[in-house]
This record gives C-alpha cells, sequence and structure tokens, in this order.
C-alpha cells in the first residue's frame, strides 16, 4: 500500500534524525523592524516585521529580557517607543507526547489499513472452504443466551476457534450494521 | 364488601363502546353515570372466572408478597438483580427498541436495597457497598481521564496530518509546521514558513516558490486530501458504518431511551477517532467537535460495563452517558461549563441534580486532562483561543442582533438545504455510492478551496485568525491597515484600511459561498463529520466582514453622533474580531438552536465575561429568526429524516384526541393477553408466535380481563427457554402461572412459575384520559407502553410508537416513517 511505504519511510527519517533536539519552551517575541522607529520617513517598509525566539525563563519574557539585549545597540534612546509594539508570548509545548500520539496515530492506520486489505482480499479465499460448517444466527442475544451451553458441549474449543467465534459474530454485526446504512438508508442519513 | 376491590367496575363488556373522539365524551359519560348506579354482577363473573376466588385472589397474593419479603410487591415484581440472575438476559432489550425507564430505575432500587440490607453481615459486602457508592463517580472520572486523552491525540495527529498536505518536517516528520519552526530563530518573518518545513515541491528538489511550485503543492494537496479521505470512507464503511455523520441526533435519541446496539462500540469508538483524524485532515468543511461528543459517549458506554450497576441498567447507563456528552463538548471547546449545559441543554433527556454533578465532575477532569497535554502549545485546549479585553460600546449592540439575524438567516439557508439534499440521497441512487460521493466532495473541495488562501489554510486556523485582533504580530491581509508607528502609546491603531483589507474581504465572502455550499453537500456523508467548526466559520466570516465594514464607518465619518462619545480617541473604538466571534455565535445557535450553553461556550472560549449581552443578544436574535423561518434545528431535522423514535420535550401536544383513539388494538381488532393462571406453555409458544408485540398484558380471565400485570416479549422467551432447560418436567402442557398462591392441583405436569417476570405495577390511564396528558407521562415518566382501561378492564395499549405515529399523523407528516421500536 502506498501509505505503508510512506510510512517505513517516515521511519528510517525517523532513525536518522535520532540526533535532533527541540527545545519545548520558547519566548517568541515579534517586533516591527527597527527603521520604524530610527528612520521615521520612510513607511513603505512599515509591515516588515522582526521575530526573535530565545530560551528564557517565562518572567524574563519581555521586551527587556529578549529584545534589548540584542538591539538594544541600534535603537539607544528609543527604547521606550520601541518596546510597547513588541509583542511577546511564552509558550511551551512538549514534543515527546507528540511524536508518541503522531507514531501511534500512523500505527493504528496502518494496522486498520492491512486489517482491511487482508478482510478485503484473503478472507473470501479463506472463508470459501469454511463456508460448510458455520451456520447463520440471525438473533444475536439469542446467541449470548445460548452461551453457556455451547461452550459446555462443544469440545473445549481453542482460543484460535473462540477468537475465530467473536470475529464471526462482530462482522455479522458489521454485516448488518452496513445494510441499515448503506442498502436501507434507515439510519444516519 | 371493601374487600373487593373490583366491584364497581362497570358490567360493559370492553369491545362494546365506541371510544372514538370528544364527539362520543358525553355518551361515555352517562353511561359512567348509569353503571356506578346499575347494580353490577360482575363479582360473580369473577369468581367463576377465576380458578380459586378471582379478583380475592389477585389481592391476597399481592398482600401475601409483602409480607413476605418486607418490601413492597412493585420491588418483588423487579425481582432485583440476585434473583434475576438465574435467567440470563432478563431486563435487557433488543436492538432498536425502546427501554423502560422506570422499570430499570426500580430495578436498580431493588438492587441497592439489597446491597443495603447485606452490608451489615460482613466486611466485605460493607466494602463492597462502598465500591458501588462511588462506583459512579469512579466511572465519571475514567471517563473524563480517558476522554481528554483521546481528544488529545485526535487534536494533535490532525495537526500534523493537515500540515501533511502541505510539506514536511523531514528532521522530526511528527512535528507540524508551526511545531517544526519552534525554535527556528530566523528573524524574517514570513508567513511561519521557515528553513527546517519543506514544503513538497522543495522535497522534490524544486524551488520553493513559483509557478511550478504552485502547480506541484496543489498536486500534492488534492491527492493527500484524496487520500485521507478515502481512507476514512472506507474504514468506516469496512469496520464501522456507524461511525458516520456527527452522531449528536443518534445520542439524543439514545438518551431519550432507545438503544442501538454498537453505536457506542469500541470499533465505533476506534474507527471514530482515526477516521476524524482523517477525515479533518482531508481539508473537508466539517469539523471535529461534534463527533467529539459521540466519541466521549462510546467511552462512557464502555466503562460503564466495568460497573455492573450501570452496565447492566440502561436507565442508569444514560447517567454515564450524559456525564460523558458533557465531556465531549469539555475538550471541544475547552470549556467544561458549557459542556454541562450542552448536555442538559442539547443532548440529555433525563437529567437528575446528580448527574449534573457528576457532569462537571467528569467535564473538569477532561479538559484538566487535555490542558495538560496541550495539544497545541497555546496553553488552552482549542486552537481559536483568544483573550479579549476590549470594551463594547452600547451602539454596538444594533449591529450585534443584526448579526443575530443574519446568522439565523444563514442558518436557516443551510439546514434547508443540507435536509434536502439528505432527502436525496436517502431516496436517490446517490446513496448507493457512499465512498465515491466523499471521494468526489474532497476533490471538489481540495480543487476549490486550494487558490484562496482562506479556505486552503486549517478552519480553526481561519476561526483564530478571525477572532484576534490585528497586532503586530498578525500579519495576515486582514490587517493591513495603513497605520503609522508613530503613535507610541497604542498597539492597535484605529486606521484606515489599506489594500490588503479589500482583498481579504473579496476573498473572504468567496471563502463564506464556498464553505456555505461544501458543507451542505457535507454534513451527512459517510464519513465522521461535525459541524460547530463549519457554522462558527461562517458566523465568524461574515462578522469579520460586519466588523470591518463598521470599523471603517466608524473612521471615516468618525462626526456621526453614533461614534462621536467614544470614538473621538481614535483607539479601541470597535473591534472586528469581537463580531467574528458574536456572528460565530449567532450561526451556530441558529443551526443548532442552543442558546444558555452556546452564550457559556463562547464565552469560556474567549476568557472574557464581558462580551455575554453581546453574544446573548445574537444567539436570542439568530434563535428568534431561525424558529420563524424554520422550526427545527439541524439535529431535530435530522432525527426527524431519520425518523427516530424520539419524543421531543420541546414540543406541545395540542390536539384534543384520547387516548382510546390511540390504543392498539383498533377496533375490531382483539387484543392478545394473557391470563394468569389458565394458559399451558403450548398456547403461550403459539401466542409469542402468531403476534408480534414487544409485551403482552396478563388479565385474571379472558372473560373478566381485569388487569394483573404486564410481561415483556423478550422476558418470556428467555424464562420459558431457561424454564425449558433447567425444570424437570416442563412440556407444551405445563400451565402458565403468574400468581404465587397454589395453583390448582391437576394431574398434569408441573406449573411454570413466571411471577419473576411479571411487572405487577404497569402504568394505567383510562381510555377517557386526553393524550396531552399521555404524551406528557410518556415524556416525563420515561414510559415505554401504557395500559388503557375503561371501567377497570383492560382496553388496549398504548405504546411510545403508538404515541410518535399519532403525533405524526396529527402533524399531517407520514406516520410511517417512524421505523424502529
Amino acid at each position: 500500500m502506498n501509505f505503508y511505504s510512506l510510512i517505513i519511510c517516515l521511519i528510517s527519517i525517523l532513525a536518522l534524525a535520532q540526533g535532533q533536539s527541540y527545545e519545548d519552551k520558547r519566548c517568541k517575541c515579534i517586533c516591527p523592524s527597527i527603521s520604524s522607529v530610527t528612520n521615521r520617513t520612510e513607511l513603505k517598509n512599515h509591515t516588515s516585521r522582526i521575530m526573535y525566539i530565545t530560551n528564557v525563563p517565562p518572567n524574563q519574557c519581555n521586551c527587556d529580557g529578549v529584545i534589548l539585549p540584542r538591539i538594544g545597540a541600534d535603537i539607544v534612546g528609543k527604547e521606550q517607543e520601541f518596546c510597547p509594539r513588541c509583542d511577546c508570548k511564552y509558550e511551551n509545548r512538549n514534543t515527546t507526547i507528540i511524536k508518541v500520539v503522531v507514531i501511534i496515530v500512523i500505527w493504528v492506520i496502518s494496522i486498520l489499513v492491512i486489517y482491511m486489505a487482508f478482510l478485503i482480499i484473503l478472507d473470501p479465499l479463506l472463508n470459501k472452504r469454511i463456508k460448510g460448517n458455520y451456520q447463520e444466527h440471525t438473533n444475536e442475544d439469542d446467541e449470548v443466551a445460548a452461551g453457556p451451553m455451547s461452550h459446555n458441549m462443544s469440545v473445549r474449543g481453542n482460543v484460535l476457534n473462540r477468537v475465530g467465534h467473536q470475529q464471526d459474530k462482530w462482522k455479522r454485526q458489521v454485516k448488518e450494521q452496513r445494510k441499515n446504512i448503506y442498502d436501507r438508508h434507515t439510519m444516519l442519513n | 364488601m371493601e374487600k373487593y376491590p373490583l366491584r364497581r367496575s362497570g358490567n360493559i363488556s370492553p369491545v362494546s363502546p365506541t371510544y372514538q373522539s370528544m364527539n362520543k365524551k358525553h355518551l361515555n359519560g352517562n353511561n359512567r353515570a348509569t353503571f356506578v348506579a346499575s347494580p353490577d354482577e360482575d363479582m360473580i363473573d369473577i369468581q367463576t372466572s377465576g380458578p380459586t376466588g378471582g379478583g380475592d385472589l389477585h389481592r391476597t397474593s399481592r398482600l401475601g408478597d409483602e409480607d413476605d419479603d418486607g418490601v413492597s410487591h412493585y420491588s418483588v415484581a423487579y425481582s432485583g438483580a440476585h434473583e434475576s440472575a438465574d435467567i440470563p438476559g432478563i431486563g435487557q432489550y433488543d436492538d432498536f427498541h425502546t427501554i423502560d425507564w422506570q422499570r430499570d430505575i426500580a430495578r436498580d432500587r431493588m438492587r441497592h436495597r439489597y446491597i443495603v440490607k447485606k452490608k451489615q453481615d460482613s466486611l466485605w459486602n460493607l466494602i463492597e457497598g462502598a465500591h458501588d457508592a462511588w462506583s459512579g463517580w469512579l466511572c465519571v472520572l475514567l471517563v473524563g481521564l480517558f476522554t481528554g486523552a483521546v481528544a488529545g491525540v485526535i487534536d494533535i495527529g490532525a495537526s500534523w496530518m493537515t500540515d501533511l498536505k502541505f510539506g514536511i518536517c523531514p528532521q522530526a516528520f511528527w512535528l507540524n509546521r508551526e511545531q517544526c519552526c519552534w525554535s527556528s530563530n530566523e528573524t524574517s518573518f514570513e508567513a511561519g514558513n521557515c528553513s527546517q518545513w519543506l514544503t513538497w515541491p522543495e522535497v522534490l528538489g524544486q524551488a520553493k516558490l513559483g509557478v511550478g511550485a504552485y502547480i506541484v503543492s496543489y498536486m500534492f494537496y488534492i491527492i493527500w486530501a484524496l487520500l485521507f479521505a478515502a481512507l476514512s470512507a472506507s474504514l468506516v464503511r469496512m469496520f464501522a458504518p456507524y461511525a458516520c455523520g456527527s452522531g449528536i441526533p443518534e445520542i439524543k435519541t439514545i438518551l431519550s431511551g432507545f438503544i442501538i446496539r454498537g453505536y457506542l462500540g469500541k470499533w465505533t469508538l476506534i474507527i471514530k477517532c482515526v477516521g476524524l483524524i482523517l477525515s479533518v485532515s482531508a481539508g473537508l468543511s466539517l469539523g471535529k467537535e461534534g463527533p467529539m461528543v459521540h466519541i466521549a459517549c462510546a467511552i462512557g458506554n464502555i466503562f460503564s460495563y466495568l460497573f455492573p450497576k450501570y452496565g447492566r441498567n440502561e436507565a442508569k447507563k444514560r447517567e454515564i452517558l450524559s456525564a460523558s456528552a458533557a465531556a465531549g463538548v469539555s475538550v471541544a471547546f475547552g470549556a467544561p461549563i458549557g459542556g454541562v449545559l450542552f448536555s442538559l441543554e442539547e443532548v440529555s433527556y433525563y437529567f437528575p441534580l446528580k448527574t449534573l454533578w457528576r457532569s462537571f465532575f467528569c467535564a473538569l477532569i477532561a479538559a484538566f486532562i487535555l490542558r495538560s497535554i496541550n495539544p497545541f502549545g497555546n496553553e488552552h485546549s482549542v486552537l481559536f483561543f483568544v483573550e479579549y479585553n476590549k470594551p463594547w460600546i452600547f451602539f454596538e449592540l444594533i449591529p450585534f442582533i443584526g448579526l443575530g439575524i443574519i446568522g439565523g438567516l444563514i442558518a436557516t439557508v443551510f439546514i434547508k438545504a443540507n435536509l434536502y439534499w439528505c432527502k436525496y440521497r436517502k431516496s436517490s441512487k446517490l446513496g448507493q455510492y457512499p465512498v465515491t460521493e466523499v471521494l468526489i466532495v474532497t476533490v471538489m473541495t481540495a480543487i476549490i478551496a486550494y487558490p484562496n488562501p482562506y479556505t486552503r489554510m486549517n478552519t480553526s486556523q481561519l476561526i483564530y485568525l478571525l477572532f484576534s485582533q490585528c497586532g503586530i504580530s498578525n500579519s495576515d491581509d486582514m490587517c493591513d491597515y495603513n497605520r503609522n508607528f508613530t503613535n507610541v502609546k497604542s498597539e492597535i491603531q484605529f486606521a484606515p484600511a489599506g489594500p490588503g483589507v479589500h482583498r481579504a474581504v473579496w476573498l473572504l465572502i468567496l471563502a463564506l459561498i464556498l464553505k456555505l455550499i461544501m458543507t451542505v453537500f457535507t454534513f451527512g456523508m459517510k464519513v465522521p463529520c461535525g459541524l460547530f467548526i463549519p457554522s462558527l466559520c461562517l458566523g465568524a466570516i461574515v462578522g469579520r466582514i460586519v466588523g470591518i465594514g463598521m470599523e471603517q464607518l466608524a473612521f471615516n465619518y468618525p462626526q456621526i453622533w453614533l461614534f462621536s462619545g467614544e470614538c473621538s480617541t481614535a483607539n479601541d473604538c470597535i473591534t472586528p474580531g469581537l463580531y467574528a466571534m458574536v456572528g460565530a455565535a449567532a450561526v451556530l445557535g441558529g443551526v443548532t438552536r442552543m442558546t444558555v450553553s452556546l452564550v457559556v461556550i463562547m464565552f469560556e472560549l474567549t476568557g472574557g465575561v464581558r462580551y455575554i449581552v453581546p453574544l446573548m443578544a445574537a444567539a436570542m436574535a439568530s434563535k428568534w429568526v431561525g424558529d420563524a423561518l424554520g422550526r427545527q434545528g439541524i439535529y431535530d431535522a435530522h432525527i426527524a429524516l431519520n425518523g427516530y423514535p424520539f419524543l421531543d420535550s420541546k414540543d406541545e401536544f395540542q390536539h384534543t384526541s384520547l387516548a382510546a383513539d390511540v390504543m392498539q388494538p383498533k377496533r375490531n381488532e382483539t387484543l392478545s393477553v394473557l391470563t394468569q393462571d389458565s394458559m399451558t406453555v403450548d398456547d403461550v409458544e403459539q401466542l409469542l408466535k402468531e403476534t408480534e408485540h414487544n409485551g403482552y398484558p396478563v388479565v385474571v380471565s379472558r372473560e373478566s380481563q381485569y388487569l394483573v400485570g404486564f410481561v415483556v416479549r423478550r422476558d418470556l422467551n428467555l424464562a420459558i427457554a431457561n424454564a425449558k432447560r433447567m425444570v424437570d418436567g416442563i412440556c407444551g402442557q405445563s400451565l402458565v402461572v403468574f400468581t404465587t398462591g397454589n395453583a390448582p392441583q391437576t394431574l398434569g405436569p408441573p406449573p411454570l412459575k413466571l411471577k419473576k417476570i411479571l411487572d405487577m405495577a404497569p402504568i394505567t390511564i383510562t381510555d377517557q384520559t386526553p393524550m396531552e396528558t399521555v404524551v406528557d407521562m410518556f415524556r416525563k415518566l420515561g414510559l415505554r407502553q401504557t395500559l388503557v382501561t375503561h371501567n377497570g378492564r383492560l382496553l388496549g395499549v398504548i405504546t411510545k410508537k403508538d404515541v410518535l405515529r399519532h403525533i405524526k399523523q396529527m402533524d399531517n407528516e407520514d406516520p410511517n416513517s417512524v421505523l424502529f421500536n
């Protein structure tokens, strides 16, 4: 599947990118360009902005802590004009959670896709043989009621059989749901 | 004579009177007058019909129960959990059936009483009792924890996958664009792009800008969208068809006491989460907030099975589901109180105070968990959280109400169009190609959406953009005002609009039209899709446009007396972002017809109570306009479209019909009843085979038709099957006995005692009860059926289905559209 090959590709990228470290905290300041205070006549460039990202404690995430140490020399005497226009925001995140979640999502989707491919392609072939000893149940609850008895009577079925039984039951339910929604259009229109 | 309570019953046989309508009331009144006075011989009637003393036996047997168990007959009739455990499945319901709230609550009461009684016995029982007492809180705690975590997964997954359409972060593929450029210390400010983030043309080795790169990006956008949508639609189709749609109409129906097996199951949960991530990432015009309610309810349902108190009792389970719905909205909007109110106002049917507190707790836990996962890196649980503290002037209420009216109009157009399209899908050939439909809509959406930057971006981001104020950090076209940076004091000035704003307004108008049309076609497709985000977005666009208009009006004509007071300082006069918020509330209110919960959700989103009045005004105006133009909100309309058996507590029943007009059987038909001790197993099975009723009244005898109780078909089937298996000597000739008194000594096989499954306290009404009262009883008591008597004799049955059909008939709609039950 196209998607799966992509995932393999992505995981190999993951292996390559192990060394890369990402910080989880930042202080992000956005200011107008310095020209807005130093050179007031030059208005055509008034929309350009500068972004500063540093890693400082939250209480220093302001103009004094981030901007002035860097460009203080350029705007000497104009700090009082420049600073109020800067917009500083302290943010944090957790890259580990993001990484874990995204990888889980990819795994779940790929497992579901593989299982779907299995059900579409292989299952009809496998089921052709055992179709004979599989009887149709119409009511799920009858089966539940008769459940303990059939367990006693049958030869102690191994885990595989029980899983297969569960799977058949589930398939029947899904088939019923599909009939309701896609064929009869009685629900969820 | 007082001993014989049935004595005063009329001697008219049950079938003779025609209780048809109000016209006959007079006649019946006369009848009543006569039979009270008339000496009645039915005393004899009973004594001859009953085997050992008729009505007398009936009464004494009840008294006998009370003496035996020290509890009332009511609870005996329901046989607590410990008693019915020997017949598996008693008290459960079949698929697509309505639950009997009274019966379930009585069962729970009985179970509770049993636990309390046993508490003194041993330490273990004491612990069991304590566990039982706190299990409700424990369950909602688990639901809250899990809902918050799942919401975090969905938020992170969706934001990553949405950005996958544009490019990739090669050094850490799991990061989306913003996270990828998180610590990039590049001083240039260029629409969130940085060197770490590679767009697809760059990955393929092309230039970042230019025509070729644009085309490659366009192609990649469409291909990714198609892939995601195809995966979503086929996963839904393959594994869990119930995962499609928003889920709120169905949740409403389920909470009103309907069983849809598998709707809140494990597979539905998994597929809904995965499908939601995929369909949101596909760039379709849908949101993840509505399905979040479904997801939370599925979690609630799954956890309730850990606690038999809730898992085995459908009425009690609905208390957990109400709390889960609150948690769902709480994580969807980061609004715990809004979630509780949403559950109360919109979805729940039965909402006692205890459930309110549990919902509150559940919503709180879920919001806390999501907040600590911090999926968007903004310290809040929604992307479009904005903090506002700008004042608004009194005059602005007029445009706000105007926005409410526009919102109501847009909502009505949307509801009508969407319903028309859904009906068309239901009845035409289109419904046979669900996956193809999804693909076509996706391709259309992607092709049209890409060229417009406002539709290209994620809808949540667009809402955030529209809500936020124009500050220095906002470099969008929308904020391209001709500001000069001379006035030091003010960050945001009152300024004339630049060319960027004009461009942005035109693009926004195009985006509005596109979103409206695409949402009509999207909502109802067979992928998980919610409605909150698109409607918020529509409203926000309208609001922002109106806001920009107002702002420019105030700027260009500051002399107008309306603006003269507040706007003279040329500062903080009109905030377009606030208009966007009010507009969003208006459209969402018009679509869903929420009021209180909507306002609370909106002000929790903005973190300021200052805007309650504007939001209230807009929500109210929108609701009025919506109600005037179309009766139902989108959820109620979809319930009606699907014909779910939902008895809306908002509607009033205004017709003058009587219970006798609605009850089954109609004239010339006979009522199928069981007798308390004269039918054999064969007779009962024959009756079960010939009729399809879901329950049968039990009478003293066919001749007298005096009511004993009510037995449910399912229980009867199970009990007979169980008895045949477990009890020796039960055969076709065994008598079925619903009494506890000594059965008549016969030589035949032993009798089958079914007292345990008999509901001896069925709700009864008389045939002259107005339907208004009956409908009220069904709503408020949550009945499944009620028995109709005349002069104390059983006359017929009214089920919830009959009531719903009757209401449809009275409203001149097709009564056969009520499908289940």
